[in-house]
């Protein structure tokens, strides 16, 4: 167990609170086990209102398996578990009672793979409108531009929302992916590698769009590419063979890292 | 001497390997030539019966002309019957199978089950229904033998649901629960919108399995002379007449087998092709 | 126009008691959906327990008036009240067992014709047209086999066989006798014919799956196709194969209205395989709607009941075996 695991999101905390930054995710303890294997290690990290966080790290330091905690994602799977405490706000979200479906509302996720709803373009956001609210057409037709805009998407598709939402390209698809998410207005979305099966072009734009997006939800990303991490993200978390090694602000940790770890990790030594 | 030199060794493996593949030949020919011959007596046989009068007559008593109107009318309803309670059940089980029962020891029985009852011997399906619904209620019923065609139609509908839900990737189910979307939800408007043409394939391939199936009625629906749409009576059915007028010694009533035969012949094999041709579809899409 | 309530941060708490209102209407609807398929499933159970239990109740007057000799005694006399199932079991068995001896290579062949040596293009359509045959209703072979092949086979074959086997001392026997054109035979030649296609299909499945690098290896040694087939790909698929032929004889041991057309329905076991016979579902189609009585009845259900016993076990070791590859390739 490193010290700076113990320590730092503490002391990341105190200094957060003082700039008047609200903790929106508190994780704490946390342990996960695929059957017996302990994948996550005691961790202890927190999510930002407003801010961008990067989980970076090497193939299988459990980055993808602790975003999966957060909306509770591995419920879906026997065998998993995960144990400690994660607060979303001020509810446990690992606690027993809670209500899973009102959790994913509020928690959204956006997939490595775009993987649209066999339905149309209009059908894949309003779909999630529609389960939640009963709205008239022409609030619902409102709503589903507003979405697509807000994932840049509109323009593009404006005049074929009947189309079938697989009949967009990988980054459309993507987008409408975020769209998605958004039209059931969450207030957490965790970003899965979410731009590595796309192109260069549809990258960029994806990372625009996280960028926009900060400004009303609490955003988590996990991704493979330092650099888009050091892009996008505003706080930055390194993970290692399960457990988190170094957390805090992007330009701390890409500059002037603590842990001789994470300086290999970032310096292309390994992973 | 080099090792690849032709020798005496190397020459009978040869011939070997041409009697094989002869053989292999003359297998597939002999497998194909069975098919054309069959298919070509039918329609050689059936098509000189085939006129108007099959379609709009009733079974003649012998010696008479007459049509297969009854017989073709029952075995619709029958199938209908038969599709409309077996489906949903195959359905609704091949979703437990595929989705909440995904990891269940349950499903591992039921698909061992299943697969039984998939090739079981559709005579003894009709004396188990004979047992339950004839000899209880005292009288031979179009209920029963649509319900022995239901129990026929539940494997199938069973085993395709549940393999072509479980082709459907888990990342669409995940991308279901990221909005929130309960698990039935997800399952009805997602699951079942991707496996769509997969799923009605089965239908079809269950209705065509059970166009041809006459000994689960023998004792059951029974068979009918006369028209009537009583399903709580004695059905006529196709496959049924068939094999009372071909057993028979009357040449008319064997002509109209021949031509019943050519019909049910017909629509198994449209059936068929339909269902490959979704598939196909499918697969491209 | 952008709403201000439209802006995904801060969500109003109104908004937030709502969602969960319509989170625990659908909890339900969304448990009885559970529920519902978790009892199809069972269901499925359930059809296959009546079966068992349906079929014992009725053999049991049959059984309990004739116990273990039902399975031995040839006579089958409704007049006199004597059933004794020998032979249908007999002819189920034995017409079976002709189709396998002919169907299983024929069948083999085939799939190697169609993975080995088929040229790409007409790999699918004779695949199909194979296929087809399986789908071809069992009546339609009945009545194509009444009119036509027994017919046929009694011109040509049968009398070839008399001539010929029937003429060597010993299984001269087998090959004895009128020919009738109907019989033993000519319903396992039929049974052969149908069953064809579940050998092809599911031994061309398995070749299909021998890593092709195995063969590769085979070929790249200088080993003929034959070689390849019979020292790589048969014993790597063995279990597959041997599943695939229990499968098809389970469909041939059960197989009603071709047989019933063919065989003659002539309860007695017979020297020589061109004579007449029954088997179990023949019986069973020919008779039961005309019989009369409680031990008839039962007596044919008790013989419905051992034909069930013997194809649920086919069928069961083939699942078993077939299940067992899958465990192996990870499929």
């Amino acid at each position: 167990m490193s010290v700076a695991s113990f320590t730092t999101p503490t002391v990341i905390r105190e200094q957060a609170h003082a700039v008047g930054l609200e903790e929106k995710v508190s994780v704490r303890d946390l342990d996960f086990f695929y059957g017996d294997h302990r994948a996550l290690k005691s961790i202890n990290v927190s999510l930002y209102q407003g801010k961008v966080t990067a989980f970076i790290g090497p193939s299988g330091c459990g980055k993808s398996t602790l975003l999966r905690v957060l909306n509770r994602m591995y419920d879906l799977y026997p065998n998993q578990r995960a144990t400690g405490h994660v607060r979303l706000d001020d509810e446990d979200i690992l606690s027993p009672g809670q209500d899973l479906n009102l959790l994913r509302a509020k928690v959204g996720m956006v997939f490595q793979k775009p993987t649209p709803f066999p339905m149309t373009i209009y059908e894949n956001i309003a779909f999630g409108i529609r389960l939640y609210e009963r709205i008239a057409k022409s609030e619902l037709d409102d709503r589903v531009r507003h979405c697509l805009q807000r994932a840049a998407l509109w323009d593009e598709v404006k005049d074929k929302l009947g189309a079938n939402g697989l009949s967009l390209s990988g980054g459309q698809q993507q987008r409408l992916c975020i769209a998605r998410t958004v039209a059931v207005r969450p207030e957490v979305i965790l970003f899965d590698e979410p731009c590595s099966a796309l192109d260069p072009i549809s990258t960029a734009k994806i990372e625009e769009l996280i960028d926009e997006l900060k400004e009303d939800y609490t955003i988590a990303i996990v991704t493979h590419n330092m650099q888009q991490a050091a892009r996008v993200s505003d706080f930055t978390a390194f993970m290692y063979l399960g457990e988190l090694v170094e957390f805090g602000e992007t330009t701390t940790i890409f500059t002037s890292p603590t842990d001789r770890r994470t300086q290999d990790y970032i310096t292309g030594r390994f992973g | 001497m080099a090792i690849a030199a032709p020798n005496a060794v190397y020459a009978v493996r040869r011939r070997r390997n041409v009697v094989a593949v002869a053989l292999a030949i003359a297998a597939t020919a002999f497998g194909l030539i069975w098919l054309v011959l069959i298919l070509a007596d039918l329609l050689w046989q059936g098509f000189s019966g085939l006129n108007l009068a099959v379609f709009t007559e009733m079974t003649p008593p012998p010696g008479s002309a007459g049509g297969l109107l009854n017989p073709i009318a029952g075995s619709l309803m029958l199938t209908a019957v038969a599709v409309a309670i077996g489906t949903p059940l195959g359905i609704l089980a091949g979703t437990y199978m595929a989705e909440y029962g995904r990891y269940d020891k349950l499903t591992t029985v039921v698909r061992f089950i299943n697969d039984i009852l998939l090739s079981a011997p559709s005579i003894v399906i009709g004396l188990f229904v004979y047992e339950i619904m004839v000899a209880t209620l005292g009288h031979f019923s179009g209920w029963a033998g649509a319900v022995a065609l239901a129990v026929i139609v539940v494997p199938v509908v069973v085993r395709t649901t549940e393999d072509m839900l479980t082709l459907v990737p888990d990342t669409l189910r995940e991308a279901g629960a990221s909005i929130g979307l309960p698990r039935s939800l997800m399952i009805t408007k997602i699951a079942y919108r991707a496996a769509r043409a997969g799923m009605v394939t089965g239908v079809l391939l269950a209705v065509a399995r059970i166009s041809g199936e006459t000994a689960p009625l023998l004792f059951t629906a029974l068979n009918n002379q006369f028209w009537s749409l009583d399903m709580n009576a004695p059905v006529a059915s196709l496959p049924v007449i068939i094999f009372q007028f071909a057993l028979s010694p009357y040449k008319d009533w064997q002509q109209l087998a021949w031509t019943g035969a050519l019909i049910i012949t017909l629509a198994v094999l449209a059936l068929s092709i339909t269902a490959r041709v979704l598939s196909a579809q499918r697969k491209t899409s | 126009m952008v709403d201000v309530a439209l802006q995904g941060g801060a969500m109003m708490a109104a908004d937030r008691v709502d969602r969960l209102k319509v989170l625990q209407r659908l909890r339900l609807r969304d448990s009885a959906f559970r529920h519902l398929t978790r009892a199809a499933a069972l269901a499925v159970l359930i059809i296959l327990s009546g079966i068992i239990v349906s079929l014992v109740q009725g053999s049991l007057p049959a059984l309990r008036t004739f116990g273990w000799g039902f399975l031995v005694h040839e006579v089958w006399n409704p007049v006199t009240e004597k059933f004794g199932a020998i032979a249908p079991i007999y002819g189920t068995i034995l017409t079976s067992f002709i189709a396998m001896l002919i169907a299983v290579p024929v069948g083999l062949f085939i799939s190697l014709f169609l993975t080995e040596l088929c040229p790409m293009w007409a790999r699918r359509p004779i695949g199909i047209a194979i296929e087809l045959l399986a789908g071809i209703p069992s009546i339609i072979y009945g009545i194509w086999g009444l009119f036509v092949f027994a017919p046929f086979l009694q011109q040509t074959l049968q009398p070839f066989l008399i001539n010929t086997l029937g003429a060597v001392p010993g299984i001269g026997n087998l090959f004895a006798g009128p020919p009738y054109g109907i019989g033993i035979l000519t319903a396992g030649l039929i049974l052969a014919i149908m069953v064809l296609p579940f050998i092809t299909s599911i031994s061309r499945d398995v070749f299909e799956a021998v890593p092709p690098v195995l063969k590769e290896a085979a070929y790249g040694v200088g080993c003929t196709t034959w070689e390849v087939v019979r020292y790589v790909v048969l014993p790597y698929t063995r279990v597959g194969v041997i599943g695939g032929v229990m499968l098809a004889l389970g469909r041939a041991l059960g197989e009603t209205m071709a047989v019933t057309f063919v065989i003659g329905n002539a309860h007695r076991i017979a020297g020589s395989i061109l004579a007449p016979g029954t088997t179990i579902s023949a019986t069973i189609a020919n008779e039961f709607t005309e019989a009369v009585g409680d031990l008839y009845t039962s007596s044919l259900i008790a013989l419905g009941l051992i034909l069930f016993v013997i194809t649920f076990i086919v069928l069961a070791v083939a699942r078993l075996l077939l299940m067992s590859i899958n465990a192996r390739v990870g499929a």
